[in-house]
């Protein structure tokens, strides 16, 4: 599903070049779940940026579903993530003036689905997370693990081939962050694509395979039995 | 999609009750100028279009110059109408208003009531304009002598009733039959008469092509060119005009005239450009001026961008709040377009609730703006289609004007970099937001500018040697009402204690009193060469002392020469013209009248220094004196601290000797500033607008600062542990808008003083514009903006620092 190769990316400031992504090249499959871990810095989470289509890459090559994406300009590399990535965020993100509800309808919006069909997904997914009885509050009522709860909502809602969570249970307690593991592997299971930043070992072994990175390299990728 | 704009729109505005309040409050403040603008501007653009044949009708225009001084007039000689009529297909009619011989008493009862709206006109008068007509016959009303046309209120004044057809109205004691009752004439007429009296009861001395005296309308018929009309005016003159001037004037042609320096012409005036493009001698009333239409629209577009600068500033201001949503919109796939029209819908709801206050607050102040402005509008003018179309699309274009800059900036952020929280505030934009505020600020301050020397050129007009006395000069009107008893009332009421002197004279030094202009010849056979027109008036012994005037040389007309009927006192720019080198003793002649073409001399007796008897916008022209009685005012010099009961003392003198005539008085100095009036208005007009632009500019900058202090909440915080004093702090925060104030005044300064420089030009006598103006009105800006400053500033300074660094 995914094929990346030589990808690099350099920030340069007047007199400073930082090599955030030095020659990275790995596949994704088609219903992998697969853990990006590393120090702070390694360029996780420049990868992610690169992979979920936020950010362009200055050189290497990037087949996302068949296509080469890599030089896709603004427009359309948003019309391939509203249709196939879902984000899921460490701080969340969801748009403080609008209710549960209508921060998971927001993606369908985007994709121009009808009202009733909208209704219809956004009850369902918020069935599923179990924060139905919350859809009318504002995100600052709710708690952290609620919270991210209605980030995966969202995250889902458009039913993504590929969701990108950026360290996913970072802001959470233990028992909040398994719960939102729990749902991404059980959505990885149901046949998602899911690629993870992340700190902690524990979160990592969910997936099925780890590629650890350094200074902007893959430096080792384990698969996990 | 639009409900989830407009639902996130809404919750914007909600929680941010500051910003949004600076926002409408601005917004609204702009627009209910821009709408009490609109409805002045549409109002007088509506002028006389009430015609249906608007666009045909047409005023002919006298340009002449005669000896030293050329004349714009906006009447002309009584046979012009009917000759155009009978040598030129293309005039379909033509119609004639004399409205210069003064008011008429008129009978109420047993009182007598002055009416000043009167008018002698045509037959012709209902063909050519559209007056609808209550009750009687339009073609006839006006074709016999002794009958009278008037509006439905005047109806309603005398006779308790509309149904006045047949009834009689006694004026100047004559009766007249009212022959028509026709609905009031609409304000927005150049001319707004209640009586209409038939030509043939008016004594003039009719068929001399060379006395202007008639406002004459032509209506030309469909598809006719007025300019390639105009043409034939070149004919009229060579045909009727050099017979009756060969007469009186030695010439073999009109080439002779012409070669002179003298000058004749005629012009059409479309009337529907009268009321504001025409400020011409003889006007039928004073006209407005296009360029008060052009300054106002300029204005009021000003203060609405000023608003909508606001708008932008903010927004943008604050982008760095509404960062993080425009990150997960643009995450989850929205394209920039999505939302440009966002942010776009945003504004755009703001503006329609800042319109709909901007209606409400307009509709308070339009009593006070019409007493300003001396208009009658009414809020329900807003119904007139152009407006509503106005108001419809105000919005959307303020909108799209005040939230596309802020739309562009916001929609264009990198999702990657705001989600990270890098975003370093919304400061990456603070030179077009300095920019702005710059604009805001010259706006201002060249409206300050502007209102102190208008106020300045007033008060020069008003305390400026005129070469006569204008205080506390009382003149009592119509004194030809007293008839026979003039001179009793006269010296009765100069008898009365605290009353210096007296005169009766129908010439004043102020423009609402009398005129007569008449041609004065050096020699006893009139010629081009040795002739000039001036004002020649007719007045009293006691006339320069009752006035101030002061002599220059020769003397006073004395009752202890006999012959002083035959001398004249000229001013000193007659005295110029005429070029003696001691004119006293020298003798000049004119007309006994235009038909008999005699002469009669007199002989200069003295001459008086200048004195402006016209507007300061008027150089001082040639004047000449002559004694006789015109008995149109009685004035009095009074030297008294109890005016009030000197006044009631006159009245009872004027009821005994002039029983059951309207006693009306004024004095000398209000007479004297409605010749300014105009100049007031837009006076007032500009201080509100000024200060209008100068809250908004506050306003903006308030919410500007308030950011900044939100922004700089840390580093403040940081600097006060480090030991930074609360005037450190607010000096921090003020001292980068001080700076945009003072670029703003360097800016100001030169538009400001070309702009009022110009006004000026329009004024023979005028100030200079001082330095001292200049310095004022920056001062005035910037102590402005630190106070506002201050407001926000010292609350940022005082605030506890480790609170303050906890909200990073």
């Amino acid at each position: 599903m995914i094929k990346i190769s030589n990808l690099e990316k350099i920030y340069r400031t007047e007199d400073v070049e930082t090599v955030a992504l030095n020659k990275v090249s790995f596949d994704v499959k088609e219903g992998e779940f697969v853990a990006i871990m590393g120090p702070s810095g390694c360029g996780k989470s420049t990868l992610l940026n690169i992979l979920g289509l936020l950010d362009d890459p200055d050189g290497g090559s990037f087949v996302f579903a068949g296509q080469e994406v890599a030089h896709y300009n603004e427009r359309k590399r948003a019309g391939l993530r509203k249709q196939h990535i879902g984000f899921v965020f460490q701080s969340f993100n969801l748009i403080d003036e609008l209710t549960v509800y209508e921060n998971v309808e927001l993606p369908l919006l985007y994709l121009k689905v009808g009202a009733d069909e909208r209704k219809k997904r956004v009850e369902e997914v918020l069935e599923k997370m179990q924060i139905m009885h919350r859809k009318n509050h504002f995100p600052q009522q709710l708690s952290g693990g609620q919270q991210q709860r209605v980030a995966v909502a969202r995250a889902v809602v458009n039913r993504p081939r590929l969701i990108l969570a950026d360290e996913p249970t970072g802001n959470l307690d233990s028992i909040n962050g398994n719960e939102v593991m729990q749902m991404l592997t059980e959505l990885n299971d149901a046949g998602t694509t899911v690629i993870m930043v992340t700190h902690s070992e524990h979160d990592a072994r969910y997936s099925h395979r780890i590629v650890r990175m350094l200074d902007g390299q893959v430096v080792l990728e384990n698969v996990m039995i | 999609m639009l409900s989830n704009y407009i639902k996130i729109a809404w919750r914007n505005l909600v929680k941010n009750k500051t910003f949004s309040l600076i926002n409408i409050i601005g917004l609204a403040t702009g627009l209910a100028c821009f709408i009490l603008i609109s409805l002045y501007v549409v109002d007088e653009l509506s002028y006389d279009r009430y015609n249906v044949n608007a666009d045909r009708i047409f005023r002919i225009n006298s340009d002449l110059k005669f000896g030293s001084i050329e004349s714009k007039y906006a009447v002309t000689s009584d046979p012009m109408g009917a000759t155009l009529k009978k040598d030129y297909p293309q005039v379909e009619e033509f119609v004639r208003i004399y409205s210069s011989g003064g008011g008429k008493l008129v009978k109420k009862g047993n009182e007598y009531l002055k009416e000043e709206r009167i008018a002698h006109v045509d037959s012709t008068l209902f063909s050519v304009f559209t007056l609808p007509v209550i009750e009687g016959d339009p073609q006839q009303a006006l074709t016999e002598p002794n009958s009278v046309v008037i509006t439905a209120s005047t109806a309603i004044k005398y006779f308790g009733t509309t149904n006045a057809l047949g009834k009689v109205i006694e004026a100047n004691k004559t009766p007249f039959k009212v022959t028509a009752v026709i609905k009031d004439i609409p304000h927005n007429s150049h001319f707004n008469f209640d009586f209409f009296f038939p030509m043939q009861n008016l004594d003039y001395g009719f068929g001399t092509f060379l006395s202007h005296n008639f406002h004459t309308y032509v209506l030309l018929k469909e598809g006719t060119d007025h300019k390639a009309f105009e043409k034939n005016f070149a004919q009229v003159i060579q045909k009727y005009i050099f017979p009756q001037a060969k007469q009186i004037m030695q010439i073999n042609s009109m080439d002779d005239f012409y070669k002179a320096g003298n000058k004749i012409d005629y012009s059409l005036m479309p009337l529907t450009d009268i009321h504001l493009r025409s400020d011409r001698v003889a006007e039928i009333a004073p006209n407005s001026n296009i360029q008060y239409i052009y300054i106002f629209s300029a204005v009021a577009l000003f203060i609405l961008l000023l608003a909508c600068i606001n708008f932008m500033n903010l927004s943008t201001a604050r982008s760095s709040r509404r960062a993080k949503e425009v990150g997960i919109r643009k995450v989850l796939g929205t394209e920039r377009k999505g939302l440009i029209g966002q942010f776009l819908t945003e504004s755009i709801l703001t503006v329609i609730i800042s319109t709909s206050i901007a209606i409400v607050i307009a509709w308070l102040v339009l009593p006070y703006f019409n007493d300003v402005a001396a208009k009658t509008l009414s809020i329900k003018d807003l119904l007139n289609t152009r407006i509503l179309v106005w108001l419809v699309m105000l919005p959307i274009i303020v909108g799209v004007i005040s939230g596309s800059y802020p739309a562009f900036f916001l929609s264009g952020f990198q999702p990657v970099v705001v989600l990270k929280g890098k975003l370093s505030g919304g400061m990456k934009s603070s030179s077009l937001r300095s920019g702005l505020v710059v604009f805001q600020f010259v706006t201002s301050i060249v409206l300050i500018i502007g209102t102190i020397i208008v106020y300045c050129q007033l008060n020069y007009i008003q305390t400026k040697k005129l070469g006569f006395d204008k205080e506390q000069v009382l003149i009592v009107d119509g004194a030809g009402s007293l008839q026979k008893n003039i001179d009793v009332f006269k010296n009765d009421v100069s008898n009365m204690p605290g009353v210096v002197s007296a005169t009766v004279s129908g010439f004043l030094p102020v423009s609402s009193s009398w005129r007569n202009e008449r041609t004065i010849s050096t020699e006893t056979v009139m010629s081009v060469q040795n002739s000039f027109s001036t004002q020649t008036w007719g007045v009293e012994h006691d006339y320069f002392k009752t006035l101030g005037i002061q002599l220059k040389e020769g003397r006073n007309f004395s009752k202890e020469f006999g012959t002083d009927s035959n001398a004249v006192i000229i001013n000193e720019t007659a005295a110029k013209i005429l070029g003696y080198k001691n004119p006293i003793g020298q003798k000049i002649y004119t007309l006994k009248d235009l038909q008999s073409g005699v002469m009669i001399s007199y002989t200069i007796i003295g001459v008086v220094k200048n004195f402006h008897y016209q507007s300061l916008r008027q150089n001082i022209g040639p004047l000449c004196l002559f004694l006789a009685k015109t008995d149109g005012y009685a004035a009095f010099k009074v030297k008294t601290s109890s005016v009030k009961s000197l006044i009631a003392q006159v009245e009872t003198k004027w009821k005994a000797l002039a029983p059951g005539m309207p006693f009306s008085y004024r004095f000398l100095d209000g007479a004297f500033d409605e010749m300014y009036r105009s100049e007031q208005h837009i006076g007032k007009i500009a201080i509100i607008f000024a200060l209008l632009a100068i809250v908004i500019a506050c306003l903006g900058l308030f919410g500007l600062v308030a950011y900044s202090a939100e922004q700089r909440t840390k580093e403040i915080g940081i600097r006060k542990v480090l030991g930074a004093s609360a005037a450190n702090i607010i000096a921090m925060l003020s001292k980068d808008f001080l700076k945009l104030v003072l670029i703003a005044s360097l800016i100001a300064f030169p538009i400001a003083w070309y702009a009022m420089n110009k006004w000026l030009q329009d004024f023979v006598y005028r100030i200079e514009i001082g330095w001292w103006v200049f310095v004022l009105a920056g001062l005035t800006a910037l102590v402005i903006a630190l106070v506002t400053l201050s407001f926000q500033s010292v609350k940022a300074a005082l605030a506890n620092p480790v609170k303050s660094l906890r909200t990073e």
